[in-house]
């Protein structure tokens, strides 16, 4: 029973509480347990209009404009005709369509393999580390994370910068290597390598702090006793560690797996400074190119609505999984 | 129990009445004062310009206020699109004159056709007035026009026995020769990126962007003309720049400066840029103006060669809370006073009167020079979507990589086709 679901447990056992404790005061009514069994819907409804109304209401709209023949005109009001599924139909036919979505589908999970690796070693590092040291690498972490994404795409920009960037200067001048005028970005491997070190950095720190968060609450005592029973730390880790955290791992690389499938300033802000778009645009920026770019709104939001399918499947899945997992 | 359910209910009324809370209140107000909002495109307009908009229009608008807001070229056509269209709009915006098309076909400028004479009538620069009109009627008017212009480093050009190229073919074999004689230097610094300097090798041999014939745009670069004149462009880019192939054209000043860069072709106001203090946020080196040199790109048989026009329009956005007010704001651009301020920047006004206030000196014959071969992008609504979709700086980056010139235009015309007729 790991903490999360100590906390998890709290909030059912609370409203049963709550219940059982009623009848012993008064007789039970049924007008009485009525309203207590709609309380806790009554205290989502606060919630719920808000979503509904920042998240549901520009979705609804999403999907209706992806059915519709919908461009520049009908954004200044002129009449938008429903055209069935043909923007579906051109969007899936359409080959520059699949290489994005493979192209996504690489770069997500390059990313998160290599974040949630990164994030939990450094995790694992802050456990280790003195308090001195630890409070340092949190404050260098917190900076990271406290960045702007665009600011810190286009300082990376700068680093990686053909003419001028410290990159190219340190490897041609100290390594003797010829980087000299190299540009970075207009191979588009070359162009995900250095995407990659900039989502990966600015990711690092979530996973960090959370996952640190959890390891501070794995017992003491379970992990001297596994050490005793003669378990090495890989052991330790994978048999004791890991199984404490599941859920927050799971939570975590949902979060990284949507993050990294939708990533767009990175993308769009590398794109302006070199390489070619058509061999490096991502789902985000694709979208943002045919709908915002190329004024064809109606394609652009059939492809988002694709997206939004494929993420929810991704995110069912997992939530699905980690349910099974814990029901065993 | 009670308390929570009465809690909860209390939250959702003071949601809700929040909610009625802000979309209330906003109405009312005296319809002669507001605060105008401009948008100005960037650093292109010079402060005094900016100055004198505001106080002028604060002067003969007591009360009303006017704030000018700068924006960026990236990504114009989106944020535009945006904005014009939401219920913030900002009151009077800049737009690329090859933009135009896109929002006046859409209905998104307010229709200016009763202030045409008012505003300049014919004297106003007849491209520009055409790039603002749409279906006979006219929403944006011209801003100004910039020409583009060769800067180069008379020192360079005279130690390698050269002068002043009277032909393209000179031009671009100078571009060579400057180069082979300073290795790591640019003899056109030309980022891959940038198209706009492109499209005059193009015209100049005979080629053409697209073209409207039986109710259908045609693209042209794969053309024989286009094909001459792009494997030009591709010698230039290969040989004679060190320029980044995939960078952008911004920032031209930093090359010229460091003396990596002894020619480019640039906006006019690029002079501006490389004679900024050398303290300034964009700084530039002012020392180096004995050795800026400057002249209009040659064409192919001698003359000015045909450049792109490169200029904005202004328009009312029709979402315009203030619209009267908007309107007076561009009667004030649209003024003398304020369009003599861009001559003597080295921009041409927006008035053909005013062609004068650019001067005598060598920049101001080159800026006329080519104004007069000036060039338009293909007069299509949904041009600017070709813009801002990027094909055109992913097929200059491609060329400039060294790729196959005539695959590569033949597949950017079928891509160009499809989103022009779409």
């Amino acid at each position: 029973m790991s903490s999360i679901d100590i906390a998890v447990d709290a909030v059912p056992s609370g409203t049963a509480g709550e219940r059982l404790g009623a009848p012993s005061h008064r007789a039970p009514s049924p007008k009485r347990r009525k309203s207590g069994g709609f309380t806790p819907y009554l205290l989502l409804v606060p919630g719920s209009v808000v979503l509904a109304a920042v998240v549901g209401w520009p979705l609804i709209q999403l999907v209706i404009i992806s059915f519709q023949q919908y461009g520049r005109a009908q954004v200044f009001g002129a009449p938008a005709p429903f055209i069935g599924f043909d923007n579906y139909l051109k969007v899936l036919s359409d080959q520059q369509f699949w290489n994005v979505l493979l192209r996504s589908f690489s770069f997500c999970v390059v990313n998160v393999v290599v974040t949630m690796a990164l994030g939990t070693l450094i995790a694992l590092l802050m456990t280790a580390l003195h308090k001195f040291f630890r409070t340092l690498l949190s404050i260098g972490l917190l900076l990271a994370w406290a960045m702007p994404a665009l600011t810190a795409t286009i300082v990376w920009g700068w680093m990686f910068d053909t003419g001028y960037g410290v990159i190219n200067f340190v490897l041609t001048n100290w390594f003797g290597l010829g980087y000299h005028n190299h540009s970075w970005l207009i191979n588009p491997l070359s162009f995900f390598l250095v995407a990659t070190i900039i989502v990966v950095w600015g990711a690092i720190p979530f996973v960090a702090f959370t996952i640190y968060a959890g390891l501070t609450q794995v017992p003491g005592e379970v992990l001297e006793a596994a050490q005793l029973d003669g378990a090495g730390t890989v052991q330790r880790f994978r048999l004791v560690v890991f199984p404490y955290l599941r859920s927050i791992f799971v939570v975590v690389i949902i979060l990284q797996v949507i993050w990294d499938l939708r990533v767009f300033t990175q993308i769009f802000a590398l794109q302006g400074i070199g390489g070619i778009r058509e061999q490096t645009s991502t789902l985000g920026v694709y979208i943002y190119q045919t709908s915002l770019a190329g004024g064809e709104y109606g394609i652009g939001g059939a492809i988002a609505v694709i997206t939004v399918i494929i993420m929810m499947a991704i995110s069912l899945y997992y939530v699905r999984q980690s349910i099974r997992e814990e029901e065993l | 129990m009670r308390k929570l359910s009465i809690a909860a209910l209390g939250i959702t009324a003071v949601l809700a009445l929040a909610g009625c809370a802000t979309t209330s209140g906003d109405t009312g107000g005296a319809a002669e004062k507001g605060n105008i909002r401009v948008w100005l495109v960037g650093t292109d307009t010079p402060q005094a310009a900016r100055d004198y908009l505001k106080t002028t229009f604060e002067k003969q608008n007591p009360g009303s206020t006017l704030a000018i807001e700068e924006q960026a070229w990236g990504g114009l056509v989106d944020k535009l699109t945006t904005s014009l269209s939401g219920s913030d709009s900002p009151d009077v915006v800049e737009v690329g004159n090859t933009q135009a098309a896109a929002f006046t076909s859409a209905g998104a400028f307010l229709d200016l056709t009763s202030d045409y004479t008012t505003l300049g009538g014919n004297d106003l620069l007849p491209g520009f007035v055409e790039a603002g009109s749409y279906n006979g009627k006219f929403y944006a008017a011209p801003l100004y026009s910039g020409a583009r212009l060769v800067f180069y480093k008379k020192d360079a050009l005279a130690a390698a026995g050269l002068s002043v190229p009277k032909t393209l073919a000179e031009y671009v074999s100078h571009a060579e020769t400057l180069a082979t004689a300073n290795p790591g230097k640019s003899g056109i610094w030309w980022p891959g990126q940038d198209w706009y300097n492109a499209l005059p090798y193009i015209w100049e041999n005979g080629g053409d962007i697209a073209s409207f014939t039986n109710g259908k745009w045609a693209a042209g670069f794969s053309s024989a003309g286009s094909i001459t004149g792009l494997t030009e462009v591709q010698q230039v880019m290969t040989k004679a720049s060190v320029a980044p192939k995939d960078g952008n054209e911004t920032n031209p000043q930093v090359g010229f400066c460091d003396g990596s860069t002894l020619q480019l072709s640039a906006p006019s106001w690029v002079k501006w840029s490389i004679l900024a203090k050398a303290d300034a946020a964009t700084p530039g080196c002012p020392t180096q103006e004995p050795n800026l040199g400057v002249y209009a790109l040659p064409g192919k048989t001698g003359g000015a060669a045909a450049v792109f026009a490169g200029g904005s329009n202004i328009a009312v956005s029709a979402k315009s809370a203030h619209s009267a007010l908007a309107k007076k704001a561009l009667a004030i651009i649209l003024s003398d006073g304020f369009q003599t301020i861009y001559g003597k920047n080295g921009l041409v006004p927006a008035k053909l009167s005013l062609a004068s206030t650019l001067g005598t000196d060598d920049v101001a014959k080159a800026i006329a020079d080519a104004a007069g071969h000036a060039r338009l992008t293909p007069a299509s609504p949904k041009w600017a979507n070709v813009e801002a979709s990027g094909v055109l700086t992913d097929f200059f980056v491609q060329i400039a990589l060294g790729g196959d010139v005539k695959a590569l235009a033949a597949a950017l015309d079928t891509k160009i086709n499809g989103m022009l007729n779409g």
